[in-house]
């Protein structure tokens, strides 16, 4: 069952190279893993689900890759289905339309492999202390025996200095300590792949800006393979190496493109990059304008 | 006028926490004591226990109203020589057996509830029938089913307990977190795991007060039946002690058993839910 389409995706990665991303970057080489494939393979995913009274077309025929180490930003508007998209890659979803592997497997559920960072604070299990939250998933899913299991949870806990805070229940916890809990958790099950579903979106301005921070010392540690969701721009753009730009309304791929180099995303080159997203995302309704008011 | 742009920079000094007067100061004794939750309701009850002293001297018609002093009399008497614990305990037996069977089956009732569709209407069915039926209704049959003892009692208690709980349970299931759900499928949790480990601690407080209305309902119903037909293999619980001195025209003995019942669910709502109220819903920051 999963050698059918991991045969597939493989044979057929060079090809969809030149189909799927933007003209600017056709050509380029793209690295990949030992068995020469990316990480994360998303191949013309098209999702659709239901509503009391619509069937809603979510994203059209997207497509990307990741590849290890990545950290990969998608970026769209409220609407462009980027939240739906990551559930598929998550497994909660299932896509009407292409396929989506990880390492050549295709994904058909949730699974360890890609843990999840959501956006609400109610993800930590309440009952259980914040060194509880981030032993469970560790020892329900029988990766490791207690006793290592406590020690990995410890080091992710200092990771995210919240090593204090070991005993307290998530209820005690601020909203930026809960996602720092929450991202640990996330780590220290080393999965192949991190999924965050805008986890700093509910966080007040200052508390996001250092979050972001940290997120990315702990990628410069541990080099970890992250697909980020998030609706601000300035985000992806200080977080990202590489940023899918999602249309929406149904989501396509606008665009796939390299960030700013780390450390610069105050620079003059930052704001340009901005402005380009910006009038990309909203391209629409630039042209749209003068052509209503000509009329 | 003075424009935006010549408008000075400020800058403020601040006070050191030395400087200020009062910023942390114990409250006065009575305050404590007011704060105090326990000592707020004992006042509550030294208060009632005087109204009826009080009510139970001026009518001085012990055959009606025998006042709260003779009532506690009777109560230490028969404590004293034994009836009243020998009457308790019998029904206690029971009420145990008949709440733990009727918390099982609703449990089981409900995770069936949750797996399937058919399950969820099956049990909306059967709550929608059954909770709306006295189990005193269902006494009749009972007897003839089951014969004059414990084995009635125990079919009329499960039947009162069940349906009240289930309800709650389910009610507590469908309101878990989507997140949470998410989680748990995250780990790879699956059936009776994601049970047991997600879905029932998330649903905790509901199904905490689930077990409350149940353990209320099933006193209600015990004390009922036993006064219909009370003696079960000739040890009659509580009650039966309230009908035989009701017979004999002992008021304050009926009031001393009424007090037990009284007494039994204070400390078990105080003792045994409280206590896991503190140490579950309310640690976990579930229920304030």
């Amino acid at each position: 069952m999963t050698g059918g389409p991991a045969l597939a995706s493989r044979t057929t990665s060079g090809t969809k190279e030149m189909k799927s991303v933007s003209p600017a970057l056709r050509g380029r080489a793209v690295p990949t893993d030992e068995a020469g494939r990316p990480l994360l393979d998303v191949r013309g995913v098209t999702m659709r689900y239901k509503t009391q009274a619509h069937l809603i077309t979510a994203t059209y025929r997207v497509s990307f890759s990741v590849l290890q180490g990545d950290r990969f930003v998608v970026v769209g508007p409220s609407g462009c289905g980027k939240s739906t998209l990551l559930k598929a890659v998550g497994g909660y979803l299932t896509p009407i339309e292409g396929e989506i592997t990880l390492k050549g497997e295709r994904i058909t559920k949730p699974g360890p492999d890609r843990m999840m960072v959501f956006q609400e604070f109610d993800q930590l299990l309440p009952w259980k202390t914040v060194l509880e939250n981030v032993i469970f998933p560790l020892r329900t899913t029988g990766t490791l025996s207690r006793l290592e299991a406590y020690d990995r949870a410890m080091q992710y806990l200092e990771k995210v200095k919240l090593a204090d805070f070991s005993h307290n229940y998530p209820h005690m916890l601020s909203g930026g300590m809960k996602q720092r809990v929450a991202i640990a958790r996330g780590m220290a099950m080393e999965p192949d792949i991190l999924l965050m579903d805008e986890p700093f979106a509910a966080l007040d301005a200052l508390t996001r800006s250092r979050m972001q921070d940290e997120l990315l010392s702990l990628w410069d540690e541990t080099r970890f393979t992250v697909l980020f969701v998030t609706h601000s721009i300035p985000e992806a753009i200080k977080l990202g190496n590489r940023i899918l730009l999602l249309s929406p309304h149904p989501g396509q791929v606008k665009a796939e493109i390299n960030s700013v180099p780390r450390g610069q995303e105050n620079s003059n080159q930052a704001a340009a990059l901005g402005r380009e997203i910006h009038d990309m995302l909203f391209a629409d309704q630039i042209k749209k304008a003068p052509n209503a008011s000509g009329q | 006028m003075p424009q935006a742009s010549e408008r000075p920079n400020i800058y403020c000094e601040t006070l050191g926490p030395d400087q200020f007067g009062i910023i942390e100061k114990p409250l006065t004794l009575a305050e404590q004591i007011y704060n105090k939750v326990w000592l707020r309701k004992v006042a509550i009850l030294i208060v009632l226990a005087l109204a009826w002293e009080i009510y139970g001297r001026w009518l001085d018609n012990p055959l009606l109203v025998p006042p709260f002093s003779a009532a506690v009399r009777a109560l230490i008497t028969d404590v004293g020589s034994g009836t009243i614990p020998r009457r308790a305990l019998s029904s206690l037996e029971v009420l145990l057996v008949g709440f733990a069977m009727g918390t099982v089956l609703a449990g089981l009732l409900t995770v069936l509830a949750i797996s399937s569709r058919i399950g969820t209407d099956f049990l909306e069915t059967m709550t929608a029938m059954f909770n709306p039926l006295p189990a005193i209704a269902l006494l009749p049959l009972a007897l003839i089913w089951f014969g004059l003892g414990a084995g009635s009692l125990i079919f009329v208690l499960v039947h009162s307990v069940m349906w009240a709980v289930s309800l709650n349970m389910l009610a507590g299931f469908r309101g878990v977190s989507a997140t949470a759900r998410m989680v748990g499928r995250n780990y790879n949790l699956g059936g009776l795991r994601f049970v047991a480990k997600i879905l029932i601690p998330a649903a905790f407080p509901s199904i905490l007060a689930g077990l409350k209305i149940g353990w209320a309902f099933a006193w209600r119903t015990l004390i009922a039946a036993e006064l219909v037909f009370g003696v079960s293999s000739g040890q009659g619980g509580l009650g039966w002690y309230i009908f035989e001195n009701k017979n004999q025209l002992d008021i304050p003995e009926v009031f001393a058993g009424l007090l037990t019942i009284i007494l039994i669910g204070l400390a078990v709502e105080n003792g045994v839910f409280r206590l896991i109220e503190a140490r579950t819903v309310q640690r976990w920051g579930m229920q304030t």
